[in-house]
């Protein structure tokens, strides 16, 4: 079968388009669905390094699935062998510092509950819905990404939100 | 719009900008927005996706390297087989070789007018190029040659070499036989470095590595061209090695004494007959069961 050489991952610049296209998604998708524990960045470039080495086996059309599959099964191995406790949080420095204490406990608090509460997601929900809320992606585009119907992404995000909401209520 | 509708709507990020007017006065709207700023710390780093490409690609060179090499590497090795086989096809001698099987015989012509007849389970081999300035032909098992008039023609067996100038004589070489019946002209047979030259009529034999003198005959050719083999004073068990070869069968001979001497001849064209033949003079009996044959005292 004769393959012209756009069709073929082992040419440079097609696989460069590709890395680029797909690298931070797979390293975001790990990341909010097992934490930065297991350290996602690394399963990342692992899954495209072996997408370099199999670039004659996996067509373009089938690279975005094979980079997803081999990091999420990557870090599943890992995953046997830890019990994941998730540290989605980030220190990021307040823009306002002027706020009074009070409002600062408070608002340390909240973010805890919720830490607590993103943690006791599942992993499909939680994906769909911080890739949703934090990246800014519609259903539509997350449904592509993880291969699954936009019907579906609705409802884990649905879902998720609901199940956040009930959990920082009660706390 | 309900409630529910305007969230799902808020959550696919696709509210207009009416339904978002709505959105703000629902009771959860502080709610959502606060879950929605707070969550912003949650982000997934920013990866630097060019040192990570370069982290990749680098790694891609230990693996990737040898399948580019190997495979000019391989062309250039198939190219040197293929001209290494041709190479060797052109300069080796090329041998003929011709081969019979179990109750087959074969007439061959040779490059000149010289015939051979293959007898059963033999082979004969010459090479066919340089066969104007040597005639030279190996054999394993009988052959009756007619050997047409011109240079020497070498008949080489395991056992000798026979040597003629244009005659007819036929040549047997089994396992601990040599025999050599001259028809026609003369030949000579060399055996163990012993150079014999027999007449029509002569026949030269070895039997057990022992020279045994026969009287003359006055035969045109060979019984067996006409599909008989005849035997004189043979042990019996040359006849029935023979029989082997001429019948697709084995021979169960364990009781019988295989020394006693032999004279007749067998057909090749009735087994029935042919055993008859063999057993009813050396007062023997025979049992038949498809492929094997047992001989047993009368």
């Amino acid at each position: 079968m004769p393959k012209s050489l756009n069709d073929n991952i082992c040419n440079e610049v097609m696989f460069s388009k590709l890395f680029k296209k797909h690298y931070q998604n797979l390293y975001s998708y790990l990341y909010y669905k097992f934490g930065d524990y297991l350290n996602p960045e690394d399963k990342a470039q692992e899954a495209f390094t072996k997408l370099w080495q199999n670039c004659g086996k996996v067509t373009p059309e089938k690279a975005k699935s094979y980079v997803f599959t081999v990091g999420n099964n990557m870090m599943l191995n890992e995953v046997k062998h830890h019990k994941v406790v998730l540290q989605h949080q980030q220190t990021k420095p307040r823009s306002h510092t002027n706020e009074n204490p009070e409002f600062l406990m408070q608002e340390q608090e909240y973010l805890q509950k919720l830490q607590r509460a993103i943690g006791n997601l599942t992993e499909s929900e939680r994906t769909a819905f911080l890739m949703n809320r934090v990246e800014g992606k519609k259903h539509k585009e997350i449904a592509a990404l993880l291969d699954i119907s936009a019907k579906a992404v609705e409802k884990r995000i649905y879902r998720a939100l609901s199940k956040l909401r009930v959990e920082i209520e009660e706390l | 719009m309900t409630r529910e509708e305007l969230i799902q709507k808020w959550l696919d990020h696709a509210l207009t900008p009416q339904e978002l007017e709505a959105f703000k006065q629902l009771d959860d709207y502080e709610e959502l927005t606060k879950m929605h700023n707070a969550l912003q710390s949650f982000k997934a780093p920013i990866a630097d996706v060019e040192t990570a490409y370069e982290t990749v690609t680098s790694k891609r060179k230990d693996t990737s390297k040898p399948t580019s090499w190997l495979k000019p590497l391989l062309r250039i090795a198939a190219i040197l087989v293929i001209g290494f086989g041709a190479y060797m096809y052109a300069t080796l001698p090329s041998l003929t070789t011709v081969e019979t099987v179990v109750a087959n015989k074969e007439l061959l012509k040779l490059p000149d007018a010289s015939e051979v007849t293959l007898n059963a389970v033999s082979s004969v081999s010459f090479n066919e190029d340089t066969w104007n300035e040597q005639r030279e032909i190996n054999l394993k098992g009988e052959a009756y040659f007619k050997v047409a008039k011109g240079a020497t023609f070498n008949v080489v067996t395991e056992d000798g070499i026979v040597t003629v100038l244009g005659t007819q004589f036929n040549v047997k070489q089994r396992n601990d036989l040599f025999e050599v019946f001259c028809y026609e002209g003369s030949v000579s047979v060399t055996h163990n470095s012993e150079k014999v030259v027999l007449t029509p009529g002569q026949r030269y034999l070895i039997l057990d590595g022992k020279q045994i003198r026969n009287e003359e005959e006055m035969l045109k050719e060979p019984t067996w061209i006409r599909n008989e083999s005849s035997f004189k004073s043979l042990p019996l068990r040359e006849v029935i090695q023979e029989f082997e070869r001429q019948y697709d069968v084995t021979v169960d001979a364990k009781n019988v004494d295989l020394s006693q001497v032999f004279t007749g001849s067998f057909t090749h064209t009735d087994i029935d007959m042919a055993l008859k033949s063999i057993t009813i003079p050396s007062q023997l009996k025979y049992q038949k069961k498809q492929k094997s044959i047992i001989l047993k005292r009368d």
